[in-house]
């Protein structure tokens, strides 16, 4: 189990073609910048997403995300990969 | 606040028969959530409104094309349009497809569980873990 970073439906999109949720649905909405990966969904069904844009509403700013392709269990064992590596592990290339 | 009437695609309805699928193990609880979420965000001819996001095979580019959608769902529930109409629910053709929006009256307790009911007990989902993209 894992936590998101920002609670959304990933079946909303709109005319965008995005997912959208509202950046009070964020953590810490300090974090919710353009350019940024998050973590979004809900904490049963994550997904690594790129925030598109915040675009202030007269109810909430809402938040475009740009699904990533993959599972966060894929990002997650890159980062492990490549940290293994840099770190001279036993059975990596420069160990 | 959004409206979302200029956002309902002009195209034939539907069919019974066609596909309806949400990723996940809805509960009253996540439907009311996320409900509330579209509430917030937009209103129909003027007034706030309930909605649910949900996705329709209507064809078999749709088909493929949600089931990308839904790859970060481990499982599943499926429905058809003729369930949910027949649930007495409107189901309306929304943004880009396959994207449908199911306008709820209210978020109480009964209009929940009527929707839920006319979905599948979750089952496992045959794309999870493949590629997503925007198509």
């Amino acid at each position: 189990m894992v936590t998101v970073d920002i609670l959304a439906d990933l079946h909303d999109e709109d005319e965008t073609g995005y997912v959208w949720t509202f950046l009070d649905e964020a953590r810490q909405p300090s974090l919710i910048r353009p350019g940024t990966i998050v973590l979004a969904g809900d904490d049963d069904a994550p997904a690594v997403a790129e925030v598109i844009d915040l675009i202030p509403k007269e109810t909430g700013t809402i938040v475009h995300l740009r699904i990533l392709p993959g599972l966060f269990d894929d990002y997650e064992a890159l980062v492990r990969r490549v940290r293994s590596l840099e770190d001279g592990t036993p059975g990596s290339p420069r160990a | 606040m959004d409206d979302l009437r200029p956002h309902i695609r002009v195209e034939p309805p539907p069919g019974d028969d066609v596909l309806v699928l949400r990723g996940g193990d809805d509960t009253v609880q996540s439907l009311r959530r996320h409900a509330e979420r579209t509430h917030r965000a937009f209103a129909l001819d003027g007034r706030s409104v309930y909605g649910l996001s949900v996705f329709c095979a209507i064809d078999e580019l749709g088909q493929r094309q949600l089931y990308r959608r839904l790859a970060s769902y481990p499982v599943l529930r499926a429905s058809s349009v003729g369930r949910v109409r027949g649930a007495g629910f409107w189901l309306l053709p929304t943004f880009a497809r396959p994207h449908f929006t199911v306008v709820l009256v209210s978020v109480e307790a009964d209009e929940l569980g009527r929707l839920l009911a006319c979905f599948d007990p979750a089952s496992q989902n045959p794309r999870y873990g493949h590629r997503r993209r925007r198509l």
